[in-house]
């Protein structure tokens, strides 16, 4: 199958997952006892308001009405006004999904950019002093909970050392650097601004580094054990039979090799960081989407909550996608079979 | 095979890129913070803004920024330094009532202006309340039974009432009755009365305007240049959300914010041994009580009630969860408010006496249902106290825990058996506690949340509401907490105190239990 089919294929997938998931939460949400009238109007207000508020809000409308209108409006891309904060839905995500992702995409830097030559260092020096600090730290990394890193982090380096901000995206005396791709740094860079370039990275480093942690160990432990599977293949033992050097054996052949199975690992972790992140993001004041979604769930906004799970559904599914694409660009064999 | 790991290039790499790491992190010093800044001062919170529309927000989070960036007709007094309950005129200058009590005629102050220099006048206040009850959300229902706003001329503005409302005054100052410019208008979009655009933005006459607003990060409020009070100290005030209370702290500390709201106990407890911070300490209005289902069986029997209220054990309460900030409530109505009443009755913790009430009641082997949420942390563990307390008198207590979404529904629908609440007026007026609790029209989360009924007390209740003077209102509400004290539907357990850190370089905040997290910050100043 060519590659077009594949992907023609999967975005008509990706339709109707959107529209079963838009159809379980909504039915779900509107299901929990609780009523987000009365949430709005206060828990004071007379019974007549709260009716008159539902009305307005139409959910007095039998359930299905209500969603054929959500999902007419979906069609055209109005994900609806939420009831909280009274702003679109739309541009409430627009606003908080890039700080999730941004964050997210540092942590997995920071979990690739170390778990991968950890893991060859590990796989390289197998049972020796080095290994044994490797797998301790990446145990630790799976184990340790993201609240208790957080605050460790944030006492030690803001509290003792005071090298790096304690929460926040961006220092308070700075201006954000203006839209564009919603990610501060990227931003900050794109607008020349040096001041807030730096102040977005520092804001960026404690955070990232607590969400990636787990998945440091993740990514340590995953390449160590398919790069002891490859260092044991006849073609390495080819390979350095016919005098190549170490370093375009480890790197040309066996990493590549090594790399195929983590591949999916890590694509589907990063859809794990991005749910992931809530605890991060409460314990960094980080105004991502992890802090929205819990607010919305509190107050029973409906129209924010739906929003959120049909835009993070769809992310998922693409991911998956795009994971899937580059594992056959890894391994020509897959493509056939495909 | 083996390979050495000292000959690969990969160990060089990861130094450099931690070299890396480490030069951006110590990169210059940290950016010089604002608090600390003569002419700024930053307050941190645990949650942001919802929407600064002050005609459909109901939480004190988004309070914090229209309190000072609106003005009301009326306002608190500031007596010797302290904030009192009392109101004073403040776009108004005087005021007249009818005979009848149904007529209130205004007099505005010359000199009110709108950020956008636009003068406060009569038709600016008559839009506002239009406006407001056209809204029709939360906060239209503060203000009272008005029927019609009038210009009588630009200084003179003139509110009709349905029936003749006690509080209407103290009603005035709360945060529905702020003055929105009509300047509003042309924000108007599909009909929503500038609901989207007063969501994001401010339009008022306050000492401060809000200029940015990062969602979930700060709000930034900059000096309205035509306001008609003296120019205040801090020309900005950053409104910063930070969640996590430990980290709320620890930037009280370091000074990164001069104000830092919402601790737990401990950690006030904790931060009045740091250096350089004050800790403000002081009797709120803030009650916590709970909810006993007059209409379920037994506690339909008011000896029942009664039995509850004397094995409470109060003192262990407020020593145990509050670490003694808070005092028993004596009577509905809270100490510091007109219409309390030190001498009325208040139930100690007698448990002979609570046996005795409930042998005379022939309950035995009674099961009830304690219903809470996470929403206050409190109310778990007053919970496991009244279990221990109540176990004595062979009532066995189950803890039901439920979000507080659904919590509330079965307030509302007088599904449960007790259940736990905190109140806090939204003006002072005993007319907050003694109607709201205890008129039977106003069964469930509305207020009278026990379910209680009694036509007496209806009745006196209803009188004090509309009763012409202070002093008569206050006697009448005398005699309706006596009846109510008495036949026990709630048991009243503690006024909690107001805790709030400070970094001690700030001055001139003054405290008012009716403005909790609202602050005065156009006269509060940073010492030099």
């Amino acid at each position: 199958m060519s590659f077009l089919n594949i992907v023609r294929r999967r975005l008509l997938l990706l339709v109707l997952v959107v529209v079963g998931v838009s159809i379980v939460t909504f039915v779900i949400s509107h299901m929990i006892p609780g009523d987000p009238a009365r949430m709005m109007a206060g828990d004071r207000a007379s019974n007549e308001l709260v009716a008159a508020m539902r009305a307005k809000l139409g959910l007095d409308r039998p359930l299905y009405v209500q969603y054929l209108s959500y999902a007419r409006d979906l069609l055209s891309g109005d994900l609806g006004i939420s009831i909280r904060t009274q702003r679109p839905v739309a541009d409430d995500i627009v606003r908080f999904f890039p700080a999730t992702i941004e964050l997210a995409l540092a942590a997995m830097v920071f979990a690739i950019a170390l778990g991968i030559p950890l893991g060859v260092i590990s796989a390289v020096a197998k049972d020796r002093a080095i290994d044994q600090v490797t797998r301790t730290l990446s145990v630790t990394g799976i184990s340790t909970p993201a609240f208790w890193l957080g605050l460790l982090l944030i006492y030690l380096f803001y509290g003792r050392l005071e090298w790096l901000p304690g929460s926040g995206r961006i220092d308070s005396a700075l201006t954000p650097p203006p839209f564009v791709t919603g990610f501060y740094t990227l931003d900050a860079a794109l607008a020349g601004n040096g001041a807030a370039f730096v102040s977005a990275v520092k804001h960026l480093l404690l955070p990232g580094i607590t969400l990636g942690f787990l998945h440091l160990g993740i990514v340590t432990r995953q390449i160590r054990s398919s790069m002891l599977e490859v260092l044991t293949e006849d073609y390495i033992r080819t390979a350095k039979a016919s005098g190549l050097s170490r370093r375009r054996i480890l790197f040309d052949h066996a990493l590549r090799n090594a790399l195929i199975p983590s591949v999916t690992m890590i694509g589907l972790a990063f859809g794990d960081l991005l749910y992931g992140a809530v605890l991060t993001e409460t314990v960094y004041a980080w105004p991502g989407m992890g802090n929205y979604v819990v607010q919305s769930i509190n107050a029973l906004d409906f129209p924010a909550i739906m929003g959120f799970t049909v835009v993070a559904s769809t992310a998922y599914v693409l991911l998956n996608l795009v994971v899937d694409l580059t594992y056959m660009f890894l391994d020509p064999q897959i493509r056939g079979v495909g | 095979m083996k390979f050495d790991v000292k000959g690969m290039l990969l160990g060089k790499a990861m130094l450099l890129g931690a070299a890396a790491l480490l030069a951006i992190a110590t990169a210059g010093s940290l950016p010089a913070a604002a608090a600390g800044d003569p002419t700024t001062l930053v307050v941190g919170k645990a949650g942001d803004v919802d929407t600064m529309d002050p005609a459909v927000t109901v939480t004190n989070n988004s309070w914090t920024v229209t309190y000072p960036a609106y003005e009301r007709l009326v306002k608190f007094k500031v007596e010797n330094g302290k904030g009192s309950t009392e109101v004073e005129g403040d776009v108004a200058k005087s005021w007249t009532v009818s005979d009848d009590g149904l007529q209130w005629t205004f007099t505005l102050n010359d000199g009110h202006k709108f950020a956008d220099g636009t003068p406060v006048d009569a038709a600016a206040v008559k839009y506002s309340f239009d406006r407001l009850f056209k809204v029709a959300k939360g906060p239209s229902e503060t203000v009272g039974p008005v029927t019609e706003v009038q210009v009588v001329d630009p200084h003179t503005v003139k509110f009709i009432l349905k029936e003749p409302f006690g509080p209407f005054l103290a009603g005035l100052a709360t945060n529905g009755a702020c003055i929105v410019s009509p300047a509003a208008q042309q924000h108007e979009k599909d009909g929503d009365l500038g609901q989207a655009y007063l969501a994001e933005h401010t339009l008022g006459s306050g000492p401060y305007q809000v200029t940015s607003w990062e969602k979930d990060q700060q709000v930034v409020m900059e000096v309205n240049p035509h306001y008609a009070g003296p120019a205040p100290s801090f020309k900005k005030v950053v409104v910063k959300i930070i969640k996590e209370a430990s980290a709320r702290r620890l930037q009280l500390e370091k000074g990164d914010i001069d104000i830092a709201e919402d601790l737990p106990v401990d950690q006030f407890d904790a931060l009045k041994k740091a250096e350089g911070v004050t800790v403000v300490d002081e009797p709120s209005f803030q009650v916590t009580y709970l909810y006993l289902n007059n209409t379920r069986k037994p506690l339909d029997d008011v000896r029942v009630r009664q039995a509850i209220s004397y094995a409470v054990d109060y003192k262990g309460i407020i020593d145990g969860i509050l670490l003694g900030n808070g005092v028993q409530m004596r009577g509905p109505v809270p100490e510091g408010l007109w219409g309390h009443d030190d001498a009325s009755f208040q139930f100690t913790t007698d448990a002979a006496k609570a046996k005795q009430l409930l042998a005379d009641a022939g309950v035995k082997g009674l099961k009830l249902g304690y219903l809470y949420s996470k929403k206050d942390p409190n109310w778990e563990s007053i919970g496991l106290i009244l279990q221990q307390n109540l176990a004595p008198l062979g009532i066995t207590v189950e803890m039901q825990e439920f979000a507080y979404p659904t919590m509330r529904e079965k307030l509302n629908s007088s599904d449960f058996d007790i259940a736990a609440g905190n109140w806090t007026p939204d003006y002072g007026d005993p007319y907050m506690f003694m109607n709201y609790w205890y008129d039977s029209s106003l069964h469930g989360l509305p207020g009278n949340r026990a379910f209680y009924t009694n036509a007496k007390v209806d009745d006196l209740i209803r009188k004090a509401a509309t009763a012409a003077n202070v002093e008569e209102r206050k006697k009448i509400y005398a005699e309706a907490q006596k009846i109510v004290i008495e036949e026990a539907p709630y048991v009243l357990l503690f006024q909690a105190n107001y805790q709030v850190a400070i970094r001690s370089d700030v001055k001139g905040f003054i405290y008012n239990p009716m403005t909790l997290q609202m602050f005065n910050f156009e006269t509060m100043s940073r010492a030099q």
